[in-house]
């Protein structure tokens, strides 16, 4: 199965904020998504899963991402989004199990014995099954994230695009998020089109984080891509100059001297 | 932060939340009874039951039950606490989808022009005598109900052709501006046909007085309707809370969904104004208050808020009729008087903001 951009422009109001974008993400792969603030990684990431209105052509697995039911995408691309205010108070195990609609949730919202123990499952991959009972109010913002975290794995698809997912995680949550994915990267996921190899597309802004997980690398500047490889080849010195406009690795060296 | 563990209807307890329905269910029928019974005529508890059945099997009414009360209860006291338990009922359930589908505490169907468009098509027909022979006595119901969903039919339309992606804000918005807008044009009106605005006023607060058992079938039958299709909804209502574009990557068609439930929902709210005028804050007030006990989950809230905003407008009603008896008073003033206070006694007692 294959993720394929043809030409993609996307953009808010008359605003471009991606031009003529050509991708193609295979299964299995694991994928970061690089640039500075605004350089349209959420968008990319937004546009990929059928989100948002867009130019050009977005397929997966040949058919076109922005005629497919809702339901059925949302079968092969689960996309955990940035944590946001909650209004509604639901549980922790309420909200998980929501991930579960489009492979389950029928007619009036009901899920199965399964669902609920893929969800328990879920919960337990993110350290948060013991709050299981608590409100979205009463979550710390790390918590909250992984929440989200455990309800996009929930939907139990393939395809999983994260959009900061670490931001708000301490150091072990980051380390257990990232162990999580790489082992969950090299297993396969059951669909209705058949078994997927597991893919990861994700936006960090920890550059440790991203080649831990993520065996390719596509950088974003001035609306385009301007680099895309194995990470350990595109994460060099020049090309991180080059993307966020100073010098990275000079800066990473410095920090991590120890007085 | 609450403990861990304290008994709590929100928190996934089943048992716990059956007996709040259960307890919820026996207060609702309580209160539908008083509000039948309270008065200045009084009736036993088994001869109001004699009467009920009596109509209900068809076999004359026992020789012992005064004919006088049969037609006081059956014909007036109860044919109104019903429609008023109905419109109640109609009018929270409405607000309770237009809260999710806007992520809005502060959303309800009146938000989207529905009260200012029926009182309008109300205007119409009581300053202009505007009528349809055959229809005489269900003209206002009927210009209020056309009109309110034409508003708001018009305020989606025209967020939908400003906007492509349908935005809450937007539908907020152009719901507020035509609301102004077509009370802007009521006021026109009324300075032609001043003598004619007592009517037009006494409809405007809402009133239940005079009702009989056609209106309670006919707002039976919507409400039903209505309240199933928001049913099976209700598993999508709980994701589209999450804001449209987690809905919409979970799996919901957010387009249709919210269109659809915006329309279900003004529909209730137009048969109730049609038939109780425009009565305000219940469909504001009794979602959150039963948010506050079982939790947002619409499987229950849905339900629930229809039992709640029923109890409540069958509550105020009997007020607005005993309180200054003989005078009535408007139940739309009722409603706002009592709940405003318990509202936000309920909203900020505990100091939880949320809902």
């Amino acid at each position: 199965m294959e993720l394929l951009l043809k030409n993609v422009s996307a953009g808010y109001g008359h605003e471009k904020v991606l031009e003529n974008i050509d991708l193609s993400i295979k299964e299995g792969e694991t994928v970061f998504i690089g640039g500075r603030n605004g350089s349209g990684k959420t968008t990319l990431l937004r546009v990929m899963a059928g989100l948002m209105p867009f130019e050009g052509s977005v397929t997966i697995d040949g058919k076109d991402i922005s005629k497919m039911k809702r339901r059925n995408a949302a079968q092969l691309i689960a996309l955990m989004p940035q944590a946001g205010e909650m209004y509604f108070q639901y549980t922790v195990f309420q909200t998980v199990l929501l991930g579960r609609y489009a492979r389950s949730g029928g007619l009036f919202g009901s899920f199965t014995a399964e669902d609920r123990e893929f969800a328990k499952s879920c919960m337990e991959s993110c350290g948060v099954y013991e709050y299981r009972d608590r409100l979205l109010g009463e979550l710390s913002g790390g918590q909250l994230q992984r929440v989200l975290l455990a309800r996009t794995y929930a939907q139990g698809t393939p395809f999983l695009f994260l959009d900061e997912p670490g931001s708000n995680l301490d150091i072990k949550y980051r380390a257990e998020l990232c162990d999580y994915l790489g082992k969950w990267a090299g297993e396969k996921t059951s669909t209705p089109y058949g078994e997927v190899k597991n893919t990861v597309v994700a936006v960090f802004h920890d550059l440790g984080q991203a080649r831990s997980v993520c065996g390719r690398t596509v950088f974003l500047k001035d609306k385009k891509i301007i680099a895309d490889g194995p990470s350990e080849e595109v994460i060099n010195p020049e090309c991180l100059k080059q993307v966020y406009d100073f010098d990275v690795a000079s800066y990473i060296e410095k920090q991590l001297i120890v007085h | 932060m609450k403990e861990q563990g304290t008994p709590d209807i929100r928190r996934t307890n089943t048992k716990a939340a059956g007996v709040g329905i259960a307890l919820s269910l026996a207060a609702c029928l309580f209160i539908l009874l008083l509000a039948i019974r309270a008065g200045s005529v009084y009736i036993s508890l088994p001869d109001l039951f004699k009467i009920i059945g009596s109509h209900i099997t068809g076999k004359p009414l026992p020789a012992e039950v005064d004919p006088m009360s049969d037609s006081i209860f059956w014909s007036i006291r109860m044919p109104r606490a019903i429609t008023a338990f109905l419109v109640g009922g109609a009018l929270s359930v409405s607000g309770a989808v237009m809260q999710a589908v806007l992520q809005n505490p502060l959303a309800s169907s009146y938000t989207l022009g529905v009260s200012s468009g029926a009182s309008l098509g109300a205007g119409f027909v009581l300053l202009c005598g505007f009528s349809v022979a055959g229809l005489e006595s269900f003209m206002l119901p009927l210009a209020g109900f056309v009109f309110g969903l034409l508003t708001v039919a018009l305020s989606i339309l025209l967020a939908s052709r400003i906007d492509r992606s349908v935005s809450n804000q937007t539908i907020v918005l152009i719901g507020m501006i035509l609301s102004l807008f077509v009370t802007g044009i009521m006021n026109f009106m009324m300075t032609f046909y001043g003598d004619r605005s007592k009517q037009l006023w006494l409809w405007m607060t809402g009133s239940f007085s005079a009702r009989n058992w056609t209106h309670c079938a006919i707002l039976f039958v919507t409400g039903l309707i209505g309240f199933i299709i928001l049913f099976m909804l209700s598993g999508r209502l709980d994701i589209l809370t999450f804001g449209e574009l987690q809905a919409s990557s979970m799996g919901v068609e957010v387009k249709k969904t919210k269109i659809a439930a915006i329309l279900v929902a003004s529909l209730l709210t137009g048969v109730s104004v049609a038939f109780a005028g425009v009565i305000g804050f219940i469909d504001l007030a009794a979602p959150h208050i039963v948010r506050k006990i079982f939790g947002p989950s619409h499987r229950l809230v849905i339900p629930m808020s229809f039992i709640y905003g029923g109890a409540f407008m069958a509550l105020c009603d009997l007020a607005a009729r005993t309180v200054l008896s003989p005078r009535e008073i408007p139940v739309g003033a009722v409603t706002a008087l009592v709940g405003a206070p318990f509202f936000a006694y309920v909203f900020f007692a505990k100091g939880r903001r949320k809902l």
